[in-house]
Order: structure tokens, then sequence, then C-alpha cells
């Protein structure tokens, strides 16, 4: 287990080297903050077009190493041969056992910094004692088709969603983010969402396994996250268990007032949804940040030729 | 990281699984349906005895659901779809299901664990990935039907955990080849 308290959770998450520095988070710093709706409004997109063309010329003129020194449009250097990343059963279970790190990592530096205590803190014990098996389990099989078992949390889902999360419920002060006002409410709606997104993950790899005896082992697996995030939902939410949204039944079988954030039958069927989670402190408007919890997509898959290390 | 491309050497050589069900799976997604009716009707009775008390919008709201994945299965089955309960299975848990509440929540609660045992069993089996695809969400939301109903009982998220969270050591109902 980590150990280390809420400054040194603080800290961690300022210098994310074990877990979260990598390429892909590069890509998403790179990137953050762009807004590509405004910048490429239409009469943009003609400038813009008219420079790239021009542009492309020139590029074009400038030639390639290997040019006869006659400028030609259309004269590039060959491209760069992208890596070959294919989404085999061996993937799935390397991602699924990068999923499973981020949730040890989370409930280790929830019990290392005491953010939860009494009842809550067992219930996370739990957790995090299945989470583990799971993390072994889906390594197990994944050696068991002969690939390297990959042994620490998805990179991706890691530097967008689990360490942002973690600093909006502890504070950052290299990045002026206060510390929530209720650690141990903020960790349990974290904690629903993220064994939501687990289960959901598990699901949605069914119809990608081309083994199907893989299908009932990771719904094996997807059945206890989808139980953790239920039995979440009582706790959130003891006095609506089952939720009655989009469904036909009869007015006076309907809840009253507002849809909750959490339920611990939230609907009929597994969802492949963002899940969305309040954390954090609010601000000067009385806002606080909604952070949408997704399935890892084809970019935050980690594929064969990803290391353990990430 | 390593940015040395790697022949994935698993399962390239697999033939890819049929996307609609097979004649094989047809026969289990067809069981599946009849369960999901039986569950249906098993609530509907909890509801019309009075069991659920200030959640009884909880149990009507659980007879729903498993109304939903009746349609879904028939919707995908089409005219092989039986569209009527399993009447056995309804005769034999009908008891369970009356006015008392914490009696009638650890009723479903077996059931509901039995139907994700069901459904793992069938995900074993099932070639086709459209079938596949819409037991695996069932078996999510059955999942979680498991922990709620547990509350219902009364039990302690902490002091009965495994109720929440373990599936039960039973067997599947689906036909055995």
């Amino acid at each position: 287990m980590n150990d280390f308290n809420r400054d040194e959770l603080r800290r961690a998450l300022r210098t994310p080297s074990d877990h979260g520095t990598d390429a892909f988070g590069s890509i998403v710093k790179a990137t953050s903050g762009l807004n590509f709706a405004r910048s490429l409004s239409r009469r943009r997109f003609f400038v813009a077009g008219g420079a790239t063309v021009s542009f492309a010329a020139l590029v074009a003129a400038c030639g390639g190493s290997e040019s006869t020194g006659i400028a030609r449009l259309g004269d590039a250097p060959t491209p760069n041969k992208l890596v070959e990343a294919e989404v085999t059963d061996i993937t799935l279970l390397r991602t699924a056992t990068s999923l499973e790190h981020n949730a040890i990592f989370v409930y280790e530096a929830v019990a290392s910094a005491g953010l939860l205590t009494g009842d809550a803190a067992e219930i996370a014990k739990r957790f995090l004692d299945d989470h583990r098996a799971h993390a072994e389990a889906t390594a197990s099989l994944t050696t068991d088709l002969g690939g390297k078992a990959y042994t620490q949390p998805n990179p991706r889902l890691q530097s967008v969603y689990i360490e942002p999360a973690l600093k909006l419920i502890v504070g950052d002060e290299a990045t002026g983010i206060p510390p929530t006002d209720d650690p141990a409410a903020d960790v349990l709606a974290l904690a629903y969402a993220l064994e939501t997104i687990a289960g959901s993950t598990y699901q949605a790899y069914v119809p990608l396994l081309a083994d199907k005896s893989l299908r009932a082992a990771a719904m094996g697996i997807g059945d206890q996250e989808a139980r953790h995030a239920a039995l979440l939902g009582v706790v959130l939410n003891p006095a609506r268990l089952v939720s009655s949204m989009g469904l036909s039944i009869a007015a006076e079988y309907q809840e009253e007032g507002e849809t909750q954030t959490a339920y611990a039958s939230p609907s009929a069927f597994g969802t492949q949804a963002p899940v969305p989670v309040t954390l954090g402190a609010a601000n000067e408007s009385g806002i606080r940040t909604n952070v949408n919890l997704e399935t890892p997509s084809l970019n935050s898959m980690v594929y064969e030729y990803l290391d353990a290390e990430g | 990281m390593s940015t040395t491309p790697v022949t994935s050497t698993s399962d390239k050589s697999a033939a890819t699984p049929p996307r609609r069900p097979t004649s094989a799976d047809i026969e289990l997604l067809a069981f599946a349906q009849a369960a999901e009716l039986t569950a249906r009707d098993l609530y509907k009775q909890a509801v019309a005895e009075g069991a659920g008390g200030d959640q009884i919008g909880s149990l009507a709201a659980l007879a729903a659901h498993h109304d939903a994945y009746a349609q879904s299965l028939s919707a995908l089955l089409g005219t092989d779809a039986p569209q009527a309960r399993n009447d056995e299975l309804f005769s034999s848990l009908k008891s369970g299901f009356g006015s008392n509440t914490e009696s009638t929540a650890l009723a479903a609660h077996e059931l509901e664990n039995t139907l994700v045992v069901t459904h793992t069993d069938l995900l074993g089996r099932l070639d086709g990935t459209e079938g596949a695809a819409l037991v695996a969400s069932i078996l999510i939301g059955e999942s979680r039907h498991c922990a709620a109903l547990a509350a219902l009982a009364g039990k302690s998220p902490v002091n009965d955990i495994d109720l929440f969270l373990t599936t039960s050591d039973v067997e599947s109902l689906a036909p055995q080849a």
C-alpha cells in the first residue's frame, strides 16, 4: 500500500511520475484549453484554408531531401509508420487490469490520507481487497493467453480522471484548487462513479472478446463491480433504491422530486454512458466541478506494445 | 514506454464470432426471455400484495426492469421469442413473493442471484455477439438488483456485506447441453 498522508498525496498528485506522466498525458496537456469550435468559425475556416494551401505550396517548393531541384506540388517525405495497435483479447485484459489498478490507487490513497472513517472505511477496505483480486485474475488471464500482464494504473484514465478528481478532493496549492468541504462525501461519490464505470467496462468488452469463455470470466468480475456501485448507491441514496427514470410504471410508484445522481439500481440495463460526478469546493458562484467518467476507449487501451511501466 | 511495434499473438487467427444469434443461441435466449417474464410476474404479485413499504415504488420499478429485459430479448429473437413466462419456475417461487417486505426481498435476492449465475453461464455459451452484449447489460442490471434487495431486506452494508457483494453458489437455470 502507498504510505502517504494528505500533504504527501497532494505532492504525489503534483508530480505524478509513477502513474501519470506519459505520452497520453503529454497529448492531453498539449491539447488542453484548445477550443476547436471557436477557433474554426466559417469565416476563419476559409481564411485558414487559404493560408493552409499557400503554406502547402511553400513546403512543397522547399522539397524533400531527394528533390530534383524542381518544385512540385505534393512532393512530401514518406510518413512515419504508425505502430500496430490491434484490439486483441490480450489488449482488453491488460486494459481491464489497468483499470483495476486505477481503483487500487484511489482506495489506497484514500485510506492513507484518512479521508474515510468508520463504516465507510470498512467498505472501502473490502473494495480494495476485491480490486486487488480482480487485478490478479485479469493479469493471470493475460498470461494464460501468452500476453504480458500490465501492472500499473491506466495512464490516460489516471491523468484525465483520477488525478484531477483527487486534486478536487484534497486540494492543490500549486494550481489554486481548494480542498473540498466534505471529503468523505466526495470520495464516496467518486467511488460510485468509478465502480459504475468498471462494471460498464467489462460489459463493453463482452462483444469485443473473441474467446467466448473469456466473456463469462470478464462478467464474473463485472458483476462484482456493479455490486460495489450498488452498495454505494444504497449508502448515498437510501430513500429510493431503484430509480423509476424512463420506466413506464404507474404514477403512484414514480419517485417524487428530482432524479438523484446515485441509486443502488439507476437503470434497467448496464449503462455505456458517461457517469457524471460532482466534486470539490464550490467556486465564488456556488458552482462545483462536474467530471464525466467514461469507459476506456481506443485511445486509452493498454495495447500490447505498451510496456508494464506504462 | 516502449514504442516498438509488437505483433499481437493471442487471437489473430481466431474466427470472428457471428453477430446474430445462432440456432443454439436462440434456444438459450428464448429460455432467458421466459425467465425474465417470470421474474416480472413475481414482482408484480409482490406489489399487488403490498410488499415494499415505502420502497414499493422500487419493487414496481424492478418489475418494469424485467419487463424491459424480456422486450429486448423479444426484439432480438423475433418470432422465436416465447412471449410467455416459465410457469414451472413461477409456481416454485411465487410463495416467496407475498406481502412481507423482508421475506419478499430475500426471495427476490435469491432469484436475482440465480439470474446472474444463469446469465453468466449463457455468456460462456452464446456465439452471437448481439445476444452476448444484451445478456451482459441485463446481468449488470441484475447484479445491482441483488444489492438493492439486500438493503430492502434490512441488511447492513457493513455487517452483512457479503449479501450485497457475493454471488450465491447456486445452479444456472439454463438448459444444459
